[in-house]
């Protein structure tokens, strides 16, 4: 029970404190409103309850924080279990000061049962910030180091992060610890143990020598440093990493339900104008949520520890990026919030150029993210910009526009010579645009043009007509999909290219939908085309073939007897969650699968993707490819041949085949691993290797 | 300063030509015709006399196929003026004319300076630069790699076999032909090269009667073999001596045999 | 009047190899059509005792053309041309004959033939063979009058033909009126000391991934050196590091055209292939039967680039 003075002084702190914590929170969403766009609320509203269940699920196991690093997580967790709990216990400590006559000590019931509770997770939670706190200033765990080529802004390079750090986990220390010392000093005066408090009562054993007019004094502080801190430090809160408790769940709840669209683009926002057209230059040229990322941002550089641009040594670190925006905000918020344009551009503070083009937008960074951030998004908006504006290219990647620009493929050839992989096949493959077919099957770029891929493509095709499956393609109709063109922020070529196969499209028939060989086209055939007004069903080729294998529509003359591992295509995998059926395939023709540790949601990018493929490597360190090679390796055993013959990596999309084929002679591990595609295993299980040989490919 | 761009248009090399049925032509209707990649140059070089010397540029293009895009693609890059030249001229591939036909529009249109680019995969009879140049009555200077204002006159660098270039006092009005610029050609985002074509118009001139070739076409014909590999088969020392009587007989060998 | 004429290619000082080539074949021609062969040079009259090959060498004196001149060589040429009237004019299609061939064409109303490969008599006409599109189409061409000037390619003929000794009586003119009007020479600037441009070269050697390591470039290089040409690359090679980003031919790298593109270990990518497709004859070496560089190669070998570079290296040494 507090005195009457201290209760008044209390609730003026409370009203300074409560009050400018306010103003800083207003400042704070006033700041993400900033961002263009805004929540879909009809849609939000209409599906509230059941984002709420999964905000429930979700927050209430820190599911997405499972994901990486365990014992960090369980800390988490602990920590997580403890500040929950002490919203309750806070509030009791509450009305202890304030109500004459309530105390939770020494009662039995439900209160009891409370103190259990807050006891343990008061040792608990202070057990988990102190290991926490070793973890960064005493082991300084090396995950929350940026490489010196990334642009850090002056406060993050000054360590800002650090101070944060121990101001935050400082105040936990001392109001957990506070609280929980109070009430053993409150145990102590009553010179009793409470069972309720068993931790608290060992405590208090150890303070019995205090005079209990010492210890009232203690109980008085410790109610202060308990409560008083809080308050102390709400303003502070508001803006400090420690808000990710209130913007992490915020964003999950906002979230677009569907996985896909959240690594997917933003129509509405990739195309939000700002004054100077499309994409981001400055902070408020960004779409509302990637300035409510920064926020929500905790900063564990998860996603750096995931980025396939950051393993390769490129000043690329999507935290970083997050973090810079965050304490940019902090220097700026009054301004910003007030609605001045940005003294400084994103390319300032924010990321460098060569960050910017470093992202193979693999979503790898969006999947870890444990409050919901997409970092990803933010670099394609930037690319925008810089398309927009004109800015000097990479030479590769400016060839490879222009060649989209008047070919429709990357490859600077004839839109004729898109079917040149189709001679020397035993039957004709029917134009969809000249006769209605079941399956249009929309080939891509890679799988067309890349000699490496082409000959996969020819045993694809011979499966289909083996299966007896009515298909058909649409010939030099068909441009590439457009999805890296996207990707790389040239947001009119993708236009251009999406009406030309839209175009296409109407002309054909197919009663069934589309199958697609590249992951990236299936992404832009199912997602983005569909905001234009058209839907497909979009299939995979691996899960045609499952289905095929399942009904016994083909059907495996002999079990494939290799060992092999199976790499998750980001575009299949991440971006349209489609994980089971190439392993389907490979269960069915008694194919040894292998995980490789980075699997499924959490593969590992290749380095092609967003629009690498076309440009000049940058990197310093081990190409994304190559580390990949070196990790299937490992998974299946470095000893080379075994009786079951050179091990696979098995891929199912064309960019993949061409750059681990490469990655496996440049990390010179040729004859150790054997780069395969899905569809020519299912080719040899079904007998087709033959007759692609005897079509005599380019061997003369 | 008024800086003139010739864009034309040629023969996209990626497709497939295919002869006429007599063999004196290509097969015109299923050609694609693209800007020819030295004239993408001529622009660059224009452009960036407009950023150091607040140059106009004015991009005008025989009325080809595909001439619209090319001229809105500069319009998109920043040249302030596009016009095109328009008359039956698909069938003509003599460089003679079309200087002919460009000339008259040329004094028409504002300039100081006409670039272009240094030749084309068609020009048969002569490059259109120098051809300009004679048929506008203005020096001329081909294989250009870099232009700078010098008060009245223009600083041109030329260049020669083997990296060697010289240097050029060149008095205005004058006809460039353009190798290179100091930087590649810019890239045109197509947003604004679409919003170009919707906001922007080109000027129509119209041609003049079309000069009629002074040479005849006996045969259009594909060099023989193909590109199709032979392959050389035996022990290295013979694959080595059939290389070397390759070289020997394409006439690759003449510097080891100096 | 009648005759060919072949104009002398000079640059400080140093008479171009094509001189000889042009002069070559302007001796064959002359002989096929039973006339004399004229050589002009142009500003430099002690390099007029190099054309044994010509029946007269017509030195021209005036100072203003000792150093090339767009304006003062074409008065110069065409003040040739009307005086003497050949029937068939030889100039280089390089970057002095470009400058000169066209516009001498337009001032003297005389057909030109430019990318000339080939030349022949036909039923006593002379018949032009142009290599126009990238070298895909072969184009012959005849004048429709009796007077041509043809720009030739670089390397078209053997240069020996033109070396031959001789006595040619060499007629000093001064021709005083040539000026060299509105452009005036200012200086040369030799090549930059730095990295050769491969995209200049006639000659190159590309080595690709078969190479496998940094060492193996030496032998490879002294086969460059052995054909008088230079290294280049593909992107893995380049990546790697074992030579400098301004060797790299392919998408990501330069684009050659090459007289001649001798590629060993180089599988062949569309990356590429894309860089290199327009030289005029690829040699693939290759253990790999079925890489795709045989798909445009001219002639092809499969076989360990081991064995057959410093097999050929020795073949070229000899």
């Amino acid at each position: 029970m507090l005195t009457p003075a201290e209760k008044i002084a209390f609730l003026c702190l409370a009203a300074v404190t409560l009050g400018l914590a306010t103003r800083n929170a207003f400042l704070i969403l006033r700041a993400i409103g900033r961002g263009q766009g805004q929540p879909n609320w009809p849609v939000i509203k209409r599906t509230l309850p059941r984002r709420l269940a999964r905000l429930a699920v979700q927050v209430g196991l820190t599911r997405p924080v499972w994901r990486q690093r365990p014992l960090v997580a369980l800390l988490h967790y602990l920590l997580f279990a403890a500040f929950s709990f002490y919203v309750l216990v806070n509030l009791s400590d509450l009305a202890e000061g304030y109500l004459a006559g309530y105390q939770t000590l020494h009662r039995g019931g439900i209160v009891a049962a409370f103190n259990v509770v807050a006891d343990t997770l008061s040792v608990l939670g202070i057990g988990a910030m102190a290991a926490l706190l070793v973890r960064r200033f005493v082991i300084r765990d090396r995950r929350f180091a940026f490489r010196s080529n990334v642009l850090l802004y002056p406060r993050v390079k000054a360590g800002g992060i650090q101070r944060d750090s121990l101001i935050v986990g400082g105040f936990i220390l001392l109001h957990v610890g506070s609280r929980w010392l109070g009430q053993a000093c409150q145990l102590a005066a009553s010179g009793a143990p409470d069972v309720s408090e068993p931790l608290a009562s060992l405590l208090a054993r150890a303070l019995q020598p205090v005079s209990p007019a010492l210890l009232e004094v203690g109980v008085h502080v410790t109610w202060w440093m308990a409560l008083g801190l809080i308050l102390l430090f709400l303003p502070y809160f508001v803006r400090s990493k420690h808000i990710h408790i209130f913007f992490g769940p915020v964003n999950w709840l906002l979230y677009p339900d569907d996985r896909a669209t959240r690594v997917g683009l933003r129509e509405s926002e990739a195309k939000s104008g700002n004054s100077t057209g499309r994409g981001a230059t400055r902070l408020e040229d960004l779409g509302w949520r990637q300035v409510l990322d920064a926020y929500a941002c905790i900063m564990c550089n998860r996603c750096q520890d995931v980025c396939p641009a950051y393993a390769a040594g490129t000043p690329l670190s999507p935290s970083a990026l997050e973090i810079n925006k965050r304490y940019w905000l902090n220097d700026h918020l009054v301004e910003f919030a007030a609605g001045k344009t940005s003294s400084e551009g994103l390319l300032d503070f924010a990321l460098s150029k060569e960050a910017v083009w470093a992202c193979t937008t693999c979503g790898a960074c969006v999947e870890v993210c444990p409050v919901g951030n997409a970092p990803m998004l933010d670099i394609v908006a930037v690319r925008q910009a810089l398309i927009e504006a004109g800015s000097e290219l990479d030479p590769g990647l400016q060839k490879a526009l222009e060649s989209f620009a008047k070919h429709g493929n990357s490859f600077g050839q004839s839109a004729r010579a898109r079917i040149r992989w189709t001679t020397g096949l035993p039957f004709k493959i029917k134009d969809a645009r000249k006769e209605p077919v079941d399956y249009l099957w929309f080939v891509g770029d890679y799988a067309a043009f890349d000699p490496r891929s082409q000959q996969v493509t020819r045993l694809v095709a011979q499966l289909l007509n083996a299966a007896g499956i009515d298909f058909g393609i649409l010939y030099d109709g068909e441009r590439n999909s457009g999805n890296d063109v996207r990707r790389v922020g040239e947001e009119g070529l993708f236009e251009l290219l999406a009406e030309q196969n839209l175009e296409q499209l109407a002309k054909a028939e197919f009663r069934e939908g589309i199958i697609t060989t590249d992951p990236h086209s299936m992404h832009a055939l199912r997602y983005e085309y569909a905001t234009r007004g058209q839907s497909f069903r979009v299939r995979h080729y691996t899960q045609v073939l499952a289905d095929l294998l399942r009904t016994g529509r083909l059907s495996a003359g002999h079990a494939l007897a290799y060992r092999a591992t199976y790499h998750d295509p980001c575009y299949l995998g991440r971006y349209n969650r489609v994980f089971d059926a190439p392993r389907q395939i490979c269960a069915l023709l008694g194919v040894d699968l292998v995980e490789m540790p980075r699997n499924r949601a959490s593969s590992f990018c290749c380095g092609a993707g967003g629009g690498q493929v076309w440009q000049a490597s940058r990197l310093g360190g081990e190409r994304p490819s190559e580390a990949r090679i070196r990790e299937a390796l490992a998974t299946l055993g470095s000893n080379g041949p075994s009786q079951r013959g050179v091990p696979l990596f098995l891929v199912a999309c064309p960019k993949d085949y061409a750059m681990y084929t490469d990655a496996v002679k440049t990390s010179g591990n040729e004859g150790k691993i054997v780069v395969r595609d899905i569809g020519e295993l299912v080719a040899e299980a079904v007998g087709l290797g033959i007759e692609e040989a005897s079509l005599g490919r380019r061997a003369r | 300063m008024d800086v003139l761009v010739v864009l034309r248009q040629v023969p996209d090399l990626v497709e497939d030509l295919e002869l006429n049925a007599a063999g004196t032509d290509l097969e015109r209707d299923s050609l694609k015709y693209v800007l020819n990649e030295f004239d993408d140059w001529a622009l660059e070089q224009a452009l960036l006399l407009k950023e150091k010397n607040g140059a106009l540029v004015t991009v005008l293009a025989p009325d080809l196929p595909e001439a619209d895009t090319s001229l809105y693609t500069a319009l998109a890059k920043g040249a302030d003026r596009a016009a095109k030249v328009s008359g039956d001229f698909v069938l003509t591939r003599s460089s003679h004319a079309l200087a002919d036909i460009l000339a008259p529009a040329i004094r028409v249109l504002p300039h100081d300076v006409v670039l272009t680019g240094v030749q084309s995969a068609e020009d048969l009879d002569g490059q259109l630069a120098v051809l300009l140049g004679s048929y506008l009555g203005y020096p001329a200077v081909s294989v250009v790699t870099d232009v700078a204002v010098d008060g009245s006159s223009l600083i041109v660098r030329k260049e020669f076999a083997g990296g060697l270039c010289a240097e050029y006092e060149v008095a205005l009005p004058c006809v460039l032909g353009i190798q290179a610029a100091v930087r590649t050609p810019r890239y045109a985002p197509v947003s604004r090269v679409r919003a170009v074509s919707k906001e922007k118009k080109i000027e129509v001139l119209s041609a003049g009667g079309i000069r009629e070739s002074d040479l005849r076409i006996v045969a259009f014909r594909k060099p023989e073999g193909g590109r199709r590999a032979d392959m050389i088969t035996g022990d290295p020392d013979s694959v080595a001596q059939q290389i070397v009587a390759i070289l020997r007989q394409r006439g690759l060998l003449k510097r080891s045999s100096e | 009047m009648a005759g060919v004429m072949v104009l002398a290619e000079h640059l400080n000082g140093v008479l171009a190899d094509l001189s000889f080539e042009l002069a070559g074949k302007g001796r064959a021609m002359a002989d096929a059509l039973a006339e004399p062969l004229d050589v002009a040079v142009l500003g430099a009259p002690t390099l007029a005792s190099e054309f044994g090959v010509a029946d007269r060498v017509i030195a021209v004196t005036n100072t203003t053309l000792e150093v090339y001149s767009p304006t003062a060589y074409r008065a110069a040429l065409a003040q040739l041309i009307r005086e003497y009237q050949p029937r068939l004019v030889l100039v280089g299609n390089t970057s002095i004959g470009m400058d000169l061939a066209a516009a001498v064409s337009a001032e003297l109303s005389l057909p030109l033939v430019s990318y000339c490969t080939g030349l022949r008599i036909d039923d006593g006409q002379i018949v032009a063979t142009a290599q126009l599109y990238g070298g895909k189409v072969l184009v012959d061409a005849l004048p429709a009058t009796d007077h041509c000037i043809v720009a030739v390619l670089a390397g078209s003929f053997p240069a020996d033909a033109g070396r031959r000794p001789g006595q040619p009586s060499i007629e000093r003119r001064e021709l005083a009126g040539v000026t060299s009007g509105g452009i005036r020479f200012r200086r040369l600037i030799q090549p930059e000391a730095g990295d050769v441009d491969i995209t200049r070269q006639d000659i190159l050697v590309s080595v690709g991934r078969g190479i496998q390591s940094q060492e193996n470039l030496e032998g490879v290089e002294e086969l460059a050196r052995a054909l008088g040409g230079e290294l280049c690359a593909s992107r893995p090679i380049v990546d790697n590091g074992w030579l400098p980003k301004s060797r790299q031919v392919g998408k990501s790298g330069l684009t050659v055209r090459p007289r001649l593109y001798l590629a060993v270990g180089v599988s062949g990518a569309p990356e590429h292939l894309e860089g290199m497709r327009g030289a005029e004859c690829i040699i693939a070496v290759n253990s790999d039967p079925s890489a795709p560089i045989f798909e445009v190669a001219d002639y092809g070998v499969v076989a360990d680039l081991f064995e057959i570079v410093p097999a050929l290296t020795d073949r070229l040494k000899q």
